[in-house]
């Protein structure tokens, strides 16, 4: 693959184009709390948060076109889905020494 | 001296020479290679923010408070402040792939400069929270002490220490890569023809500031707002 091959103004435009919607769901972070979704807060924040990653991931990263690493950034993902999520999720729901975990049996510790 | 790029050569049986490919060279390989070293990041940093999510189901209330008390501004500038300096990377590398070597240099520096002033802030944010007895192994995170937060406050505050100091390391770590690429490219190393090393310091700058795009918002804006929990 060629990298030189590029129009430099055209990237340069694309590079301020995603800052400029970078610096907007910040702001959009930012209010948030106090105009929309307001009892889904940590909802709203997590779904700006992926927006903007996804926004770095595509144009900052350059995975846009990317066809075997977007590939790979998956598959990853999956293993870590499958194995923090869903294996250690079953195996923390089924947490059968609870009362003796300092962590879950003392909610209110100080 | 020269500091000029030269490939090494190997010769087949008939005499006929050809460049080895090294990692200047192949640059698929050396960015495909990266990728999977960000991955194992993505791995580390995944299971803090398991481990946060798993304190966070078990006190929520004590999360929001926590969270409400954190210096939000502090946190937007430096949001603010690491989204930038992911801007004067790529233009540097985007200047470097024209063969602008002067404008790249001078985008590294004012990358250098930003990630300086986010641990200066940092610094900041932290001593003001120390002087409020909020510290690992300190004051008001020590079990029993009479000014002792809430068991999941706790938790709250050793993850976010954890985790902004983690990920400070990988800022302080950043400004050392900046500057051993600074030095290559005085050296020649890296050219317009030959800048994976400085495509992939760019991604690796990129990756610090994917981790700060979730490390925001899960600790100073989910307090936010006054909500009361539930979330």
């Amino acid at each position: 693959m060629d990298t030189n091959t590029i129009d430099y103004k055209k990237e340069r435009a694309g590079y301020y184009k995603v800052l400029i919607g970078l610096l907007l769901l910040t702001a959009v972070t930012f209010i948030q709390p106090h105009l929309f979704m307001t009892e889904s807060n940590f909802l709203a924040q997590m779904l700006i948060a992926v927006l903007k990653a996804w926004m770095i991931l595509m144009y900052y990263m350059h995975l846009k076109g990317e066809k075997l690493i977007i590939w790979m950034v998956w598959f990853a993902l999956s293993i870590v889905l499958v194995f923090f999520i869903i294996v250690i999720g079953i195996d923390v729901a089924n947490f059968n020494n609870a009362a003796g975990s300092y962590i879950t049996s003392a909610p209110n510790a100080n | 001296m020269s500091h000029e790029y030269v490939p090494e050569i190997a010769t087949d049986r008939e005499g006929n020479e050809h460049v080895v490919q090294g990692w200047q060279g192949d640059f698929y390989g050396g960015k495909l290679g990266f990728w999977m070293f960000m991955l194992t990041e993505v791995l580390m940093f995944g299971a803090m923010f398991l481990v946060l999510a798993y304190y966070n189901t078990l006190h929520p209330q004590d999360f929001i408070d926590a969270s409400a008390s954190l210096n939000r501004w502090l946190g937007g500038t430096n949001t603010v402040i690491l989204l930038v300096s992911a801007l004067t990377m790529g233009l540097g590398l985007l200047k470097m792939r024209v063969g602008d070597v002067k404008g790249a240099k001078l985008m590294i520096w004012a990358t250098i400069l930003l990630a300086a002033v986010f641990l200066i802030i940092k610094g900041f944010e932290w001593t003001a929270e120390y002087n409020h007895g909020i510290f690992l192994m300190h004051d008001k995170l020590l079990v029993g002490t009479e000014n002792s937060l809430p068991f999941g406050q706790k938790l709250f505050f050793g993850m976010y220490f954890t985790m902004t100091g983690l990920h400070g390391f990988h800022i302080i770590i950043g400004i050392g890569l900046m500057l051993w690429l600074l030095k290559r490219i005085n050296a020649g190393k890296v050219s317009q023809d030959h800048h994976i090393l400085y495509w992939n310091i760019a991604l690796y700058w990129d990756i610090v500031h994917l981790i700060w795009v979730f490390v925001f918002p899960y600790f100073y804006m989910i307090g936010a707002g006054g909500v009361t929990g539930g979330h």
